[in-house]
Order: C-alpha cells, then structure tokens, then sequence
C-alpha cells in the first residue's frame, strides 16, 4: 500500500501481497454445529444459533464467546447441524388438531358441574 | 520494605497483562476464522481488565497512582513487563503459542496467589480462576489440534514454540526482595512458578508432539522486569498514550 | 452494528425477475397470505425464487457491513484513552464480528455457504454499507460513528427485525440488544468530548462535520430515485422507505446534537412543523455511487485488510478442515 493507513495495526501488516486475488474454498469455514443455550441451573437448553468449527470440542469453545460471553448462561450444548432431524415445513398441518382434542387437556373434564350436580340431588 | 517488593510484583504481572491485552487486541476483526476473532478478542480483553484490576490494587492498597494515568502515562523505563508480551502479533501461530505459554504461565501464578497472605490478590485471584479456566482450555485445544493436523500446520508450531520459549521463560525472571515476599507467604516466588509452569506446559506439548526446548541449556530472555526493554515496546506504549497526552488534564 | 441502510441491485437482476415468474402461483398465493397474516418464513417453506435472491442479498451485505465495519473503529483500538474506554471499544468490536457471524449463519439457512459470501465480497462482486469506506481521522470520529452511525442502524435494523424471514429476525433481535449497549458508549463518549475542552469540542465539531454527508448517504437515495419495488415491501423484505427511515433518524438524533451546542454542516437542516417532516440539502448523491464503485477514500484499504486476514488465516482454517464430515447449513 503507498499510503499510510490512519490504522497503526494496519501499517504493521505487511499488506504487500493483498492486492492479489484470493478464493476462500468451500470447507475452508469448516462445519456447522447448533448451539444450545442453558440460563441457569434447571432450565431447558434453548437453541440460540449456531458455530462453524472444525469439531464437536472446538465448537463448544466458540460458541462459550460467541453465545456465552454477555448473558447469564451456566451450560451449552453444541450439535452438528447435519444430525438435527426436524419435520418439513410443510407437515406443520400434522399439528394442526392440536387444539381440539380436549381430551388430553384438564380443561377437557367437568368434574365441578358433575360434583355439583351429585351434590344437587342429595340435598333434601 | 514488604511494600515495595508487593508492588513490584503486582506492577510486573499487571504490566504484562496490559501489554499482552494489547497486542491480542490487535486481532479484533482480523482473527482466521470469525468465531476464533471473537474468542480471542475476550480474552485480550479479560488480559486488560486483569491488568486495571492490578493496578487498582496498587492505588487503593499501596499508595499507588490513578490506574489511567499509570497504565498510559508512564516511561518506557518504568514498564516492568517482560519481552515476551512485547513482540508484535506476527502471523497467528506466534500469537497462539505466546497465548498457550504466556496463560499457562499466569494461570499457575494466580493459582498460587489463592493462598496468598496479601488479601486483595487473594481474593482477585479466586475471582478470576473461571476466566483463566478458559483461556488455558482454549489455549490447550488449538494447541493440540494444530499440532495434530501435521504437515505445515505442525511445523509452524514447533518453530513458533521454538521462538517464543526463551521468551516466555523470562516470565519469571527473578525480582528484588522475592525472599522477602516468599518468607511473608504473599507468593512462592519465581523458581517455583517456573517448575509449575514447565510441568503444565510439557503436559500438553507432550500430547501435541512437540519438543520442547531442553530447559538446562536454554537462555531465558530477562531484562524486562529491570526495565530494560525490545525496540517494539516504545512505540506501543506512543500509541496507547496518544489520545490522552492531547491533552493529559482533560476527561476522555 | 450497522444495518446495511441501503440494499445494492445487481446487474443480473432482470435475468431473475423472469424467473419468478414460474413461480407456482398457488404456492406464491398461499405464502403472501402468510406474510400478510404477519407469519414469518421459515427455511424449509416454499419462497418464491426472488424472495430469497433478495434476502441473501440483503442479509449477506448486512453481515458484510459489520465485517468491514469492524476495521474504522479497530483503528483505535491500541489508542482508546484510558482502561474503561478502551474495554468498550475492544467490546463493541468484537460485537461487530459477533453480528457478522449471526448474519452469515442466517444467510446461510437461505442456500449460500459463508464461504461464498466471503469470496463475493472479497471479489468485490457483493457490497457493504458505503459509510465504512471513510477513515476514522481522530478519536472524535470513533465517538461520531458509536453514537450517530449506530443509532442509524439501529433506525434499520429494528426496521428489519419486524420482516418476514424468521432466522434474520432471531438474528437481528439479538443484535438490537447489543446495539443500545454501543449507542449507549458512543453516546457517552461523545458527550466527554462535547463537555469537555475548547480543543475537545472542537476535534468533535470537526469530526461531526466529516461524517454528516456519510450520515446522510447512509439510508440510500430518496425514493423518488430509488427503484425498489414495492413487491419487497409486501413480501416484508425492505420495512421502512430510505426517506422515512432517514426522516426518523433525524427526527430523534438532530435535536440531541444541538442540545449539545454543536452544528451540522446544513443551513438548510430544519424540521418542517407542518408536515412533521425534515428538509435538508439533497447530499452528492453522484459521490455515494462513486464510493459504492470503489473510489471512496477507504475501499482499497478495506479490502485489502480483509485479503490480508483471509490470506493469513487460511493455513490455521486448512489445518482443520475435513472434507470427508457429514456437512450441513444452520438448521434455523
């Protein structure tokens, strides 16, 4: 570079070969890894993004600053990408009856009215 | 006179950390891989909080000066840190081998500094055993991984250890009074910590084939404990100061 | 930090723009429902064939904007005065490549590897926000940028975290947090400067002063010339018209300048209370599309940094590369 650059670290590189091309190959950011994230103590690891690292152990070392470095976190959990196993898109229909099975649910059963009815016909 | 020798200890670990802060520092956004650049920029700032944190120790307890104006104000001959810390960041096997050595060198000193009889390194050293934690994890598994990969990637590690060993080893270039402060129990000295350190680094060297440096013929690079630095010390120190002495009253 | 402010077109756009058109037009119906019903995209859903061209390129140049626009700020790392400014700096930096990761990733779940976006925007091919291509002069300028320039992120980005992709917005969530922490410093260090000495005051008006036309820029041309289609705007890839965005950034950010006693370099800047709206003299806007092209003061420099890091990282990212794992792209 002819110029000075206003950056000091900047005239300490040598940048004398960086006008040549230069192709990143594919790889070369290794692998994907999702990263889990634990608040405190009892909770639910929760997905909160993801790491490129060459392995699961340096994975988990990145993702300790780039996950762990500002809010409370006391575990994280690190998975390739590639094994996470989800369901497509568009089978969210699947779920879609969710709701109306009531049966599975406590609001599905009226033990009150059928108490209070039992109690009805026994008053005098 | 145990005064003395305890801020001459606490201003040449402070120093360091300040130096070596800086110089990590310098990788902030051009680190090999984005996530390392992250890492590596919080442990250079751990290093630099380290080092406030020393020197606020040397006010508060030891009369010393405002940690500002001492961190960025002072001449070059008053710096205490040794030469390893100095040296320009290179290419980054030389930062990552400074960085394994020079961690493992402060992770065994405030280790010991957990029995301390000087109670304000005491309790900053329990206070920092997590964070140091991660820097000799870190520290150990590029280690490990670079050397494992073989080929140019081990080479560069072997030549990197090579140049920063008799470097590292002045870490613990001997300091006045050291008796005095390993009579008083404030820290075992520097001898001991070099044995601990020697012992801690091999075990990872070992792992990572790497050979090091025969520690009975080696020359360990001291002076900077005496003041007595390398030519890339004076000019760092320019820069971290250039703002302030616009104008050394004003608030910045 | 830094939202894009203004997405580049590209040459090839016409070419794609005939794609969409085999776009399944039931599946394009039932996912603009989606959208209008404020539902937000996944990475598995079926998208029109433009939408994700457009989010890619949004995105990508979001994430290379923060990448570039670590180097300005890094310029003071070594020199920030004194222990707590020089922890923030360093902090809000490594936020910058933080941001760039999360954004990389999130472009990712689109189809584009991380490594061909580094390829594009090393090539030149793919662009970054314009304002980086200008030096951090003095001090005074690092406070300008974490105060005023972040805050016209912010004015984008929470713009953008109410769009429709849904791992972009997960990103830029996180990302807002992080920015009112650098708005907040920048903030802080900019009143040092603004409270303090005669010759403080002054470097700060001066640096102000350098960095209004960038500011100005920052937010794209007016939408009188700005040919963005109102498609983006329904499918909620662009939220916000760059006037209206500009409009809110001066809004809320001109008065807490002159409060300070300090001046912005436009006579004419002045909010007109009838229409509630700014009015300023028109920035060069020939000057953006000469920075955009590469003849700012700093685009030479930029890229060849980020050669330098490539180049000099790529042996530590070779070493540990394997070819033979099971790859795939973020999952969200």
């Amino acid at each position: 570079m002819n110029n000075q650059s206003f950056d000091p670290r900047v005239n300490r590189l040598k940048l004398g070969n960086a006008d040549e091309p230069i192709k990143v190959e594919e790889g070369e950011n290794w692998n994907s890894y999702e990263v889990f994230h634990q608040e405190k103590r009892g909770a639910h690891h929760e997905h909160v993004g993801c790491v490129h690292a060459p392995d699961p152990q340096m994975a988990l070392v990145f993702a300790k600053e780039q996950f762990g470095r500002r809010k409370k976190c006391v575990n994280l959990w690190v998975v390739r990408s590639a094994d996470i196993l989800a369901f497509d898109a568009e089978d969210e229909d699947m779920f879609a009856n969710n709701q109306e099975k009531t049966y599975r649910d406590a609001s599905g059963f009226k033990v009150m009215e059928k108490i209070n009815k039992v109690k009805g016909s026994k008053a005098p | 006179m145990m005064k003395n020798a305890i801020a001459e200890l606490i201003t040449k670990m402070a120093d360091d950390e300040l130096i070596l802060g800086h110089r990590n520092s310098e990788w902030t956004g051009l680190g090999p891989v984005m996530e390392e650049d992250i890492a590596f920029s919080s442990m250079a700032q751990d290093k630099i909080g380290h080092a406030w944190a020393l020197y606020r120790i040397l006010q508060e307890q030891l009369d010393g000066e405002d940690p500002d104006q001492f961190a960025f104000m002072r001449a070059e001959q008053d710096f205490k840190c040794c030469h390893l810390v100095e040296m320009p960041i290179g290419t980054y096997d030389f930062s990552l081998m400074r960085h394994f050595l020079f961690d493992h060198a402060e992770a065994v000193r405030y280790d010991s500094l957990q029995q301390s009889s000087f109670e304000p390194l005491q309790q900053l050293s329990r206070k920092l055993k997590g964070e140091l934690k991660y820097h000799t994890l870190h520290a150990d598994a590029w280690i490990l991984q670079l050397c494992k990969a073989g080929g140019e990637s081990y080479e560069r590690m072997q030549a990197a250890l090579d140049q920063c060993f008799p470097l590292a080893a002045g870490i613990f270039e001997p300091g006045n009074d050291e008796q005095g402060l390993i009579n008083a129990g404030i820290y075992p000295g520097e001898q001991a910590l070099y044995q601990r350190w020697l012992d801690a680094v091999n075990t990872v060297l070992v792992k990572a084939s790497l050979n090091m440096p025969d520690p009975a013929t080696l020359i360990p690079q001291y002076g900077g404990r005496k003041g007595n630095h390398t030519p890339h010390l004076q000019p760092l120190l320019q820069e971290m100061g250039e703002v302030f002495r616009l104008d050394p009253t004003a608030r910045w | 930090m830094y939202g894009g402010g203004y997405i580049f077109d590209e040459p090839n756009k016409k070419q794609l723009r005939d794609e969409q058109l085999h776009d399944d037009p039931e599946k394009l119906a039932a996912f603009e429902d989606r959208i209008a019903r404020g539902e937000k995209i996944e990475p598995g859903d079926w998208m029109p064939v433009e939408y994700r061209r457009q989010l890619i390129r949004l995105i990508e140049q979001h994430a290379h904007s923060e990448v570039i626009g670590a180097l300005p700020e890094g310029t003071w790392i070594t020199r920030a005065p004194g222990f707590k400014r020089k922890l923030a700096l360093i902090a809000k930096v490594q936020d910058e490549v933080g941001h760039g990761q999360l954004l990389y990733n999130a472009a990712e779940t689109l189809g584009k590897t991380r490594e061909s976006m580094i390829n594009d925007l090393l090539s030149g091919k793919s662009k970054y926000s314009n304002v980086f291509n200008y030096p951090a002069m003095t001090w005074a300028d690092v406070t300008v940028i974490g105060f005023l320039i972040d805050a016209a992120a912010i004015v984008n980005q929470v713009a953008n975290s109410k769009g429709s992709y849904g791992p972009y917005c997960r990103a830029l969530e996180r990302i807002c947090y992080e920015e009112s922490f650098h708005l907040k410093q920048g903030h802080d260090a900019l009143l040092e400067l603004a409270t303090g000495t005669p010759m403080q005051k002054a470097m700060l008006q001066d640096a102000l002063n350098r960095w209004w036309q960038p500011i100005m820029h920052f937010f794209g041309p007016p939408d009188k010339v700005s040919s963005h289609s109102e498609k983006l705007m329904q499918w909620k890839v662009k939220m916000a018209s760059n006037d209206d965005m500009r409009n809110q950034f001066l809004d809320t950010y001109v008065p807490k300048i002159w409060e300070l006693g300090l001046s912005l370099p436009d006579p004419l800047l002045h909010k007109n209370t009838a229409t509630g709206r700014w009015e300023y003299t028109d920035p060069d806007w020939d000057l953006f599309f000469k920075v955009i092209n590469g003849d700012g003061p700093c685009n030479k420099e930029r890229l060849q940094v980020r050669r330098w890091a490539e180049a000099e990282g790529r042996w530590v990212r070779k070493a540990l590369m394997n070819i033979s794992e099971r790859k795939a792209m973020p999952v969200a």
